[in-house]
């Protein structure tokens, strides 16, 4: 059967939510993002910001040094998530099929529907731009690869300084020459190592790469030489994934100014590990599996874990089990750059319930779900240890 | 010893007296089973220090005497040999017995007797009396779900209370909770609080025939609880410990009334069962009430990432608000598999709070109830 599917990606998503909270912003270069001095980087960057060569996840300080006016707007991750929301809801009522692959981008199969895809992608478009007043750009094609990748397309072309909007649509039938043209990195599953050696080898297009001989790829590349010829001609069966299963849920804090402070650490790992904790219960998840994450002062990272019998979601339990980690690999001096905990090996969340439960973990259950209903009603920050004041 | 006995008398009462045979015997002569005569009659008794079993098999005893034996081995022999008269005699010097039967001639080496734990016999004479079909009826109904490991000792027995003219048997697992009540035809004199190893009465409910009765005696600070039908006496020791206050668990009120055929509900379990043995035996019940005022349903699904899903959905009778509650799905089968009644009431509040489940339309003397944990799952 013909699929039609939609890759939407709403455009400097952070930034236009920033504009409608404060429309002075509008037509400035800004960038959302932590402050040039403490090496914060860019997490969004408005279009007039991008003429001046700022992109996303470039160190602020280099972000300041290509453009001395740009504005710097802190983040504020709840609106982003609450607004991120509000997309979602239209996308999930335009089709039921709806794959969330992060804050600000979706593919939707929108096969069978009535009309033709580019009215529908117009109609979508127009839905988002009038009821939440936000710019977003959509790729239209018979499959996710060709989509994505048309998306990508139809934003590079209009370079004026004013986001995007764009819409581009790949008929059916014409996916391998829609891709012939396009230099390979475009094309998923080419990083810098495959594409050095593509380029040794003669091959700058994709088109190149739907030319050769797919023997010859898989002799070369292995089982991704063989995806990368039936991608490299449009090819692409994968389906558009309703759910996708959550193998691990973590939290990680990267410290303004590397830090060796005892206190100062701990905290912050019970913090990431509430955190997790928390996530963990609203999706109604236990993982066995509890994992830290050490990035030194000179970046070299290093995870530990520790699984046990009992799946469980429990802060205090997630806790302990960091810090206990944690006390292995730090010998009370080293300066830490990144602290991270996470929780994986879920098994199903399904949690018996004892007959005689007793009082104080009865009493637990009840304090961490209070708080979780207080966090999730005011926002992240209306709760905090005295510890921690 | 020179004795004769039947050799079908002989083996039901081995049968019988070998349930006490631990596999594991902590003692050389507990896999062994005493034969000794006592009052024209032989007697047949095996141990394995917790529980006795001891059973009088009639016979005609020539000369007085006592052997052990292999229970094992003695039983598969007997019951090979022909239905016919069978002759033993003890040679003492050798502790070796010759039984004879038909044709058959064997000689079995034994342990002395004196080497065997002193059994106690129960009080033939005991206070408490109650009815075989009564207490087979009881045990069938409660031992289930009594916990099999012993981690929490006190949990695998049975609490027993004799109060007035009630009798209380009552079991639990740490995650569901049966409570059994009769109405004996007479009063208890002073109450009577005891925990009866599960072990203990699920052998006995074997051994009991419906018209039996069964006296009952708790002597005296011997922590032990003795038993005494027709011709057999069953001696168990108590566990010692208290039982958890369980009259708290028991919910006090509900918001849901479902009221369910029992076998077609049963089966609509087993259906899920299925799918739900790879899923921590995970199967979510909707109760739904009707619009309308018409009978309601029950929806018992559940799934397996490798196989797939089953949903049932079966008529009820609904009064209260709708619920979706997920329970051990083996925990609300075995209930099913024990009651014997047509229909079932099961009681609920919200999918955290425990369930009841309590036959209907029983005789008030015989009362049942069962409280179930829900297991929690996430959305």
């Amino acid at each position: 059967m013909q699929r039609t599917i939609f890759h939407l990606d709403l455009d400097a998503f952070y930034c236009a939510v920033e504009e409608l909270h404060n429309p002075d912003l509008r037509g400035q270069p800004f960038a959302v993002g932590g402050s040039p001095t403490r090496r914060g980087v860019v997490a969004s960057c408005s279009y007039p910001a991008r003429m001046f060569g700022v992109r996303s996840a470039m160190p602020m300080s280099r972000a300041v040094q290509l453009c001395p006016d740009l504005i710097i707007v802190r983040h504020s991750h709840d609106e982003y998530s609450a607004m991120s929301k509000r997309v979602m809801t239209i996308l999930h009522d335009t089709t039921p099929f709806v794959e969330k692959l992060s804050i600000d981008e979706a593919f939707l199969d929108m096969s069978g529907f009535p009309g033709e895809p580019y009215d529908l992608a117009v109609g979508l478009q127009k839905r988002i731009n009038e009821e939440l007043e936000l710019p977003c750009s959509l790729g239209v094609a018979s499959n996710k690869l060709v989509a994505k990748i048309a998306n990508n397309m139809g934003k590079a072309r209009q370079r004026t300084g004013q986001p995007p909007n764009a819409i581009e649509v790949v008929p059916p039938g014409t996916e391998a020459n829609y891709l012939a043209p396009l230099p390979i990195r475009e094309l998923w599953g080419v990083g810098p190592k495959t594409a050095e050696k593509m380029h040794e080898m003669g091959i700058q297009t994709i088109g190149d790469i739907a030319a050769q001989k797919e023997k010859l790829l898989i002799d070369q590349f292995g089982k991704i030489g063989y995806d990368l010829h039936l991608r490299a001609r449009g090819i692409d069966a994968r389906p558009v994934v309703i759910e996708r299963p959550t193998k691990s849920v973590s939290s990680e804090i990267t410290f303004d100014v590397d830090v060796n402070d005892s206190d100062e650490l701990k905290r912050s790992l019970r913090q990431q590990s509430e955190n997790v904790g928390r996530r963990l219960r609203k999706s109604g998840l236990s993982g066995r599996t509890v994992q830290i994450k050490v990035r030194w002062e000179d970046f070299t990272t290093i995870t530990r874990q520790s699984t046990f019998e009992q799946p469980s979601h429990n802060d205090h339990w997630i806790y302990e089990t960091a810090l206990d980690l944690f006390q292995h690999v730090w010998d009370g001096t080293r300066r830490i750059r990144l602290i991270g905990v996470g929780v994986s090996g879920f098994e199903n969340a399904a949690r018996q319930l004892s007959l005689w439960e007793s009082d104080d973990s009865k009493q637990q259950r009840h304090v961490q779900n209070t708080l979780d209903d207080i966090r999730e009603r005011f926002g992240d920050d209306s709760l905090q240890r005295g510890s921690d004041l | 010893m020179r004795v004769s006995v039947l050799q079908e008398n002989l083996v039901r009462g081995l049968s019988i007296v070998n349930r006490a045979v631990n596999s594991r015997p902590t003692l050389p002569v507990l896999s062994n089973v005493l034969l000794a005569t006592e009052d024209g009659r032989l007697k047949l008794s095996a141990t394995d220090l917790e529980l006795s079993i001891s059973m009088w098999v009639g016979a005609k005893v020539e000369e007085d005497g006592s052997v052990t034996v292999p229970a094992r081995t003695f039983y598969d022999l007997t019951s090979n040999l022909s239905p016919e008269r069978i002759d033993m005699e003890l040679n003492t010097r050798n502790q070796t017995i010759n039984l004879q039967c038909g044709g058959t001639d064997t000689n079995l080496r034994g342990i002395p007797a004196e080497e065997f734990p002193l059994v106690p016999e129960a009080d033939p004479n005991a206070k408490i009396v109650i009815p075989g079909e009564v207490l087979k009826h009881m045990i069938s109904e409660v031992a289930f779900s009594a916990a099999r490991e012993d981690n929490r000792p006190v949990l695998t027995g049975i609490y027993t209370n004799f109060s007035g003219n009630t009798l209380t048997m009552a079991s639990a697992d740490g995650f569901r909770l049966t409570v059994r009540k009769t109405t004996l035809d007479f009063e208890v004199g002073e109450e009577l609080e005891i925990i009866i190893p599960a072990r203990t009465l699920v052998e006995i409910e074997k051994i009991i025939d419906d018209e039996d009765e069964v006296f009952v005696s708790v002597p005296d600070g011997r922590n032990q609880i003795m038993f005494h039908m027709g011709d057999i006496d069953v001696i168990s020791n108590l566990i010692e410990g208290s039982f958890p206050e369980y009259e708290r668990i028991i919910p006090a009120n509900h918001s849901t009334e479902t009221f369910l055929y029992r076998d077609e509900f049963l089966r609509a379990c087993k259906r899920s069962e299925i799918f739900a043995r790879d899923n921590s035996n995970i199967a979510r019940l909707r109760v739904e009430p009707s619009s309308d005022g018409g009978p309601g349903a029950v929806n018992v699904s559940a799934q397996s990432n490798e196989m797939g899903d089953n949903t049932s959905m079966i008529d009820a009778t609904i009064e209260g608000t709708g619920v979706e509650i997920s329970f051990n799905i083996r925990y609300l089968i075995d209930v099913l598999n024990v009651l014997r009644d047509d229909q079932i009431l099961l009681e609920t509040n919200t999918s955290s709070d425990p369930g009841v489940i309590r036959p209907l339309g029983r005789d008030e003397r015989e009362q049942f109830l069962y409280v179930i944990m829900p297991m929690q799952v996430g959305q």
